[in-house]
């Protein structure tokens, strides 16, 4: 007899980046149909779901729906920074654990958070290592308009700035604007050695066409002299892209047909398996221990080893770079398994200095 | 101007944590690990380890002037209050101690990472100033001997404006400042002037 533990699922299927809800969804749950089917573990998942329907302001108050009218403690969701920022109130006030699957900005350990995708020392900063020296220091950085986008450009520009590189043009876009002229207009004015793309869901594929355009007409910018570089860009956001994902370049823990990712699987994209991975490390530490469901995050955690930092909640992650050729992701660069250092702490990565007054 | 705050060397940085063992210090110490600090907790009294802290946090509730080996508003690193009640005299007691930021008790699961930086912003600044006010200070001080400097060399025939140039273009070519330069004059004249006596002696 398996006992039952209800899971909240928190993802806006109807947003402007259902694509990445979709593959979360899909990852998490296909872990809870292999809980459910596998005779030797005593519990069994139901999934509670709520959709914010991509608008930042519900996911609180459908956080705090879950946490209140169902017995689930813990809720695996959110896609945006954005959206995981508005439910931290409220998992602090109900007791209750978020498994976070995306990869996000770092600087940020909470104590009702599970990080299972990759921070900056995981993604970024490995990306750079490895495109300055590729490719040459004169960036161009867009992305969308909330912390996301804010916090990667913030870490690129100093990243960039230490090298000896310079930033070319900075422009942001809200969540779902599709205007993307400006944008274009000043890489073709400033020729940059690469773009860095921190945009979203529908914005960025509306950026990455017109720039597949631009690159018909103007050999500089096609992939091979001034790529289009990506820490969020995974497969399952193909389908509206076409021909516009030739050359992109993306730094992450998983591409499909890559080898490095921990544990058995095959996933459509990274989010998937990120999101598939949380449930079943979830699933993993609530089997054989009744009650185990109700405890803190933090008594969770104690002692039971496996691959969440009980200090940071954080994971360890293959580092892979890889471009898209032919239709799928091709290695570039497999750098190991990293841990995830979300205050940059262990990194050494060389910071910007302030200026001092030299009199 | 666009301040930047210096962010990405918090890590193995050491804090110490002023405060009786208490859920507080717990709370506080799973978020500075987090972080990538190195933490240890003392009561009632800073010892001389205290000095090689990068950051302390101090109770504001229970904390008196005989805690910290260093003069109040003179500690050599930035601090961070820890305040539960938030009685007047208790704020004023962590500002004259020298808080540069602080927390509020219950500490729960954030709050550190921007006490951390903006602590050590305000004390780098604080720092910075009192170094810029010393060294104004000085140069006030040294008024009467860019006069005296500014007179001997005018002296040898120069209006005082030329004088005044010519100290000026000393100071620059040896890369010291005004009153730096002045002090070598009068020096120099000096040292001349008791050569001269020794000469004619």
């Amino acid at each position: 007899m398996k006992r039952r533990i209800e899971i909240g699922l928190l993802y806006s299927r109807n947003s402007s980046y259902s694509l990445i809800s979709e593959a979360c969804r899909s990852g998490a749950l296909a872990a809870m149909a292999e809980v459910n089917a596998d005779p030797g573990l005593d519990i069994s998942f139901a999934a509670v779901e709520r959709d914010p329907g991509g608008n930042a302001d519900m996911y609180g108050p459908l956080c705090e729906d879950i946490l209140r009218e169902t017995s689930a403690r813990h809720v695996v969701g959110c896609v945006t920074s954005w959206s995981r920022k508005e439910v931290i109130p409220s998992l602090e006030k109900l007791g209750g654990t978020l498994w976070y699957a995306l990869p996000y900005e770092g600087f940020e350990a909470s104590d009702h958070v599970v990080y299972t995708h990759a921070c900056p020392n995981q993604h970024l900063l490995p990306l750079l290592d490895w495109a300055l020296p590729a490719h040459g220091r004169r960036a161009y950085l867009t992305g969308s308009n909330y912390i996301w986008g804010w916090e990667i450009n913030r870490l690129a520009r100093a990243t960039i700035a230490a090298a000896g590189g310079e930033v070319l043009g900075e422009r942001y876009l809200p969540i779902g604007a599709v205007d993307v002229g400006r944008i274009i207009a000043e890489i073709r004015a400033t020729k940059p050695d690469f773009v860095l793309n921190s945009l979203v869901g529908a914005s960025s594929y509306e950026f990455l066409r017109a720039y597949h355009a631009l690159g018909l007409t103007d050999a500089h910018f096609r992939a091979d002299r001034c790529p289009v570089l990506s820490c969020n860009l995974t497969e399952c956001e193909f389908p509206p892209l076409g021909e516009a994902a030739e050359g992109l370049i993306s730094a992450g823990p998983y591409f499909r047909g890559c080898a490095g990712w921990p544990g058995a699987g095959s996933f459509g994209s990274a989010h998937e398996a990120a999101s598939y991975a949380a449930v079943r490390e979830l699933a993993r530490l609530l089997a054989h221990r009744p009650g185990a469901e109700n405890l803190p995050l933090a008594q969770l955690l104690a002692g039971a080893g496996g691959p969440v930092d009980p200090g940071t909640h954080h994971t360890s992650l293959p580092v892979i770079i890889a471009q898209v050729r032919g239709g799928a992701f091709r290695v570039i660069q497999q750098r190991g398994v990293v841990a995830g250092d979300p205050f940059l702490s262990r990194s050494g990565v060389a910071g910007a200095q302030p200026l001092r007054v030299v009199s | 101007m666009k301040r930047q705050v210096r962010i990405q060397n918090l890590g193995g940085a050491r804090a110490t944590i002023l405060h009786r063992p208490h859920p507080t210090v717990q709370a506080l110490t799973r978020q500075l690990v987090a972080i990538g600090l190195v933490v240890d907790q003392v009561w009632p009294e800073l010892g001389p380890e205290a000095l090689a802290a990068d950051f302390i946090f101090f109770d504001a509730d229970m904390g008196y002037d005989g805690q910290f080996p260093w003069a109040a508003g003179a500690a050599p690193m930035p601090m961070i209050a820890l305040i539960g009640s938030e009685a007047p005299g208790r704020i004023e007691w962590s500002l004259q101690i020298g808080a540069h930021a602080q927390l509020l008790k219950p500490i729960g699961d954030n709050g550190t990472y921007s006490a951390l930086l903006i602590a050590r912003d305000g004390f780098d600044r604080q720092r910075a100033l009192g170094a810029e006010i010393a060294d104004l200070r000085r140069r006030l001080e040294e008024r009467q001997t860019v006069v005296r400097a500014v007179a001997m060399l005018a002296a040898m025939g120069k209006t005082e404006a030329e004088a005044y140039a010519q100290l000026r273009q000393m100071a620059m070519a040896w890369r010291i400042s005004f009153e730096d330069a002045a002090l070598r004059v009068v020096a120099r004249f000096a040292t001349e002037a008791g050569d001269d006596q020794r000469s004619r002696g």
